[in-house]
């Protein structure tokens, strides 16, 4: 490993940009779902559970979007070099892809804990007891799958913007992964039926409800007052969705990477 | 040793290429002095390989540059934009790219110290946060301290007083490699003479020439048969002459870009 991997981790981990949006602004959502939309919710511990599992799948979902935006924005500001340093350093190109893969993945899962610690935290202080996920180790394993989705996505973005040489598209497709996370969000009201499988972002949002409560989520309509019969989302299949849709970022990842030349930084600025 | 052979960029379809065939090779301490303008940046950059090679070929050390990958004491360069993987303090960049190239961090300390820039204000600046001249010496010294075969330099001496261009003079001659200069300042040519030359109008290299030769050369309008170099700038010939005889002494002029102002002017 390079001095890179710890360094873009450190960075990334300082960014303003990445604390306020994915971390500040969510813990604010985190306080509305426990005391604004938990408000009337039965004091069972069952419920609660159930509905802290939404309310971290979802929380989730939108702060590794959030973050995901800073991760694209970075790498489009340092395309030039990285156009650089595969070439004439020892960073090759599949070497600088693991390690900004694996300092992202610090950053995210970093992130998923403040979340997974808050979340618990803030159910507490509200409800008076503390609910752990049923599945911990099931539960890292999908925060796991949804940090790597993120990061090929967020990568992918960044790429696609590089190689079409369009650094004023930035601003509409480094938004995309929270434009979509909303859509996802969306699930709380409509059923999305097998479209969830097809969204990666419901599959991150099924996958950590399971974990965490045991009990399959529907596949939308969550705050349907109506219970019963309602499909359930089948997690295999979420979680196939979701390494299926890194796989296919990742390929095209690298091979894009090969293609980037890489956008100088006045031309980022003056788009 | 860097070749190019028969090379073309263009940066958008459909307009006029920057670079129009250019041929040369670059195997000792060279100067590319041209005109701003002339493609003397786009011709490094795509050394670097940061630009599309439109058509024609670089070859360094006999592999084409589009080839290279990952390939560590090759290549360095003092482009700014190269030295931004990561937004951090100036001082962490050093430790990144020499961990990268295996270069010494010892020495682009040294150097930078020596244009009176030091450590602890690097730590506390971002390369973004230098000003022009500072960020210049910064990316000059790291590039020469990175250990490369070949080292490319874009105007090293841009924004530097005379005391410190001729430090960075001595650096450039005791280096021990390819080193590529390019400028459009002629002041340089007599502290560089035995150096080779190269001339860039209008995307196409002419040359080489040694140094020394070109410090005694006049720009004439008239056509000469012993010229050392003949050039057709803004739809007019001028040829450089070596020796006593007419026309203006190139080192008269403060840069290149004043031999638009010849070529424009009347026929003398």
């Amino acid at each position: 490993m390079t001095k890179y991997l710890w360094m873009n981790a450190k960075h990334l981990l300082t960014n303003s940009y990445l604390i306020f949006w994915s971390i500040l602004f969510i813990e604010f959502w985190v306080f509305m779902w426990a005391y604004v939309f938990g408000a009337y919710l039965p004091q069972m511990e069952e419920a609660v559970r159930l509905y802290m599992a939404s309310a971290y799948g979802n929380l989730l979902m939108l702060s590794l979007s959030g973050a995901a935006i800073t991760i694209a924005s970075t790498l489009l500001y340092g395309s030039k070099s990285i156009r650089y340093v595969t070439k004439y350093t020892r960073l090759s190109p599949a070497r600088f892809l693991i390690e900004n893969f694996v300092s992202a993945l610090i950053v995210l899962l970093t992130i998923s804990a403040v979340m997974f610690l808050s979340v618990v935290g803030v159910f507490h202080a509200k409800f008076g007891f503390t609910i752990l996920p049923v599945n911990p180790v099931g539960l890292l394993f999908s925060i796991l799958l949804g940090a790597v989705f993120i990061y090929a996505l967020a990568f992918f973005l960044n790429a696609v913007v590089v190689v079409l040489r369009s650094p004023k598209s930035s601003s509409f497709i480094f938004f995309l992964p929270l434009i979509f996370a909303f859509t996802a969000y969306a699930a709380l009201w409509v059923d999305f039926g097998n479209l969830a499988y097809v969204s990666p972002f419901n599959c991150i949002v099924s996958t950590c409800y399971y974990y965490f409560s045991g009990k399959a989520p529907p596949t939308g309509n969550l705050t349907s007052m109506v219970q019963n019969n309602r499909p359930l989302v089948d997690v295999n299949m979420a979680l196939a969705s979701l390494i299926v849709w890194s796989i296919i970022l990742m390929a095209l990842n690298i091979i894009l990477l090969r293609k980037m030349r890489g956008i100088s930084i006045e031309e980022i600025r003056t788009a | 040793m860097i070749v190019c052979q028969n090379l073309y960029v263009t940066y958008k379809r459909r307009q006029e290429p920057v670079l129009k065939g250019v041929n040369g090779t670059f195997k000792g301490k060279s100067l590319i002095l041209g005109p701003n303008g002339s493609g003397k940046t786009t011709l490094f950059r795509a050394v670097c390989g940061l630009t599309n090679i439109t058509s024609g070929k670089i070859l360094i050390d006999g592999k084409p540059v589009e080839e290279i990958y990952a390939t560590k004491g090759v290549v360095s360069a003092n482009f700014q934009e190269i030295y931004s993987l990561i937004d951090v303090k100036a001082f962490d960049l050093i430790r990144l790219y020499t961990d990268l190239a295996e270069g010494d961090p010892q020495l682009t300390l040294k150097i930078i110290e020596d244009f009176g820039i030091t450590a602890d204000f690097l730590k506390k600046r971002k390369l973004s946060e230098l000003s022009s001249g500072q960020a210049k010496i910064f990316c000059t010294a790291l590039a020469l301290a990175m250990k490369a075969r070949h080292v490319l330099l874009d105007e090293p001496f841009e924004e530097l007083d005379p005391a410190r261009k001729g430090r960075m003079v001595n650096y450039l001659n005791e280096y021990d490699g390819v080193v590529l200069i390019n400028t459009h300042e002629t002041w340089l040519l007599k502290n560089l003479q035995d150096w080779e030359a190269f001339l860039m109008f209008e995307g196409t290299l002419h040359g080489p020439l040694m140094v020394k030769d070109l410090l005694n050369a006049r720009i004439s309008m008239v056509e000469e048969p012993d010229a050392l170099l003949r050039l057709r700038l803004s739809g007019r010939d001028i040829n450089l002459v070596k020796g006593k005889g007419r026309g203006k002494l190139l080192t008269s002029l403060e840069n290149l870009d004043k031999i638009y102002e010849i070529a424009e002017g009347p026929k003398a």
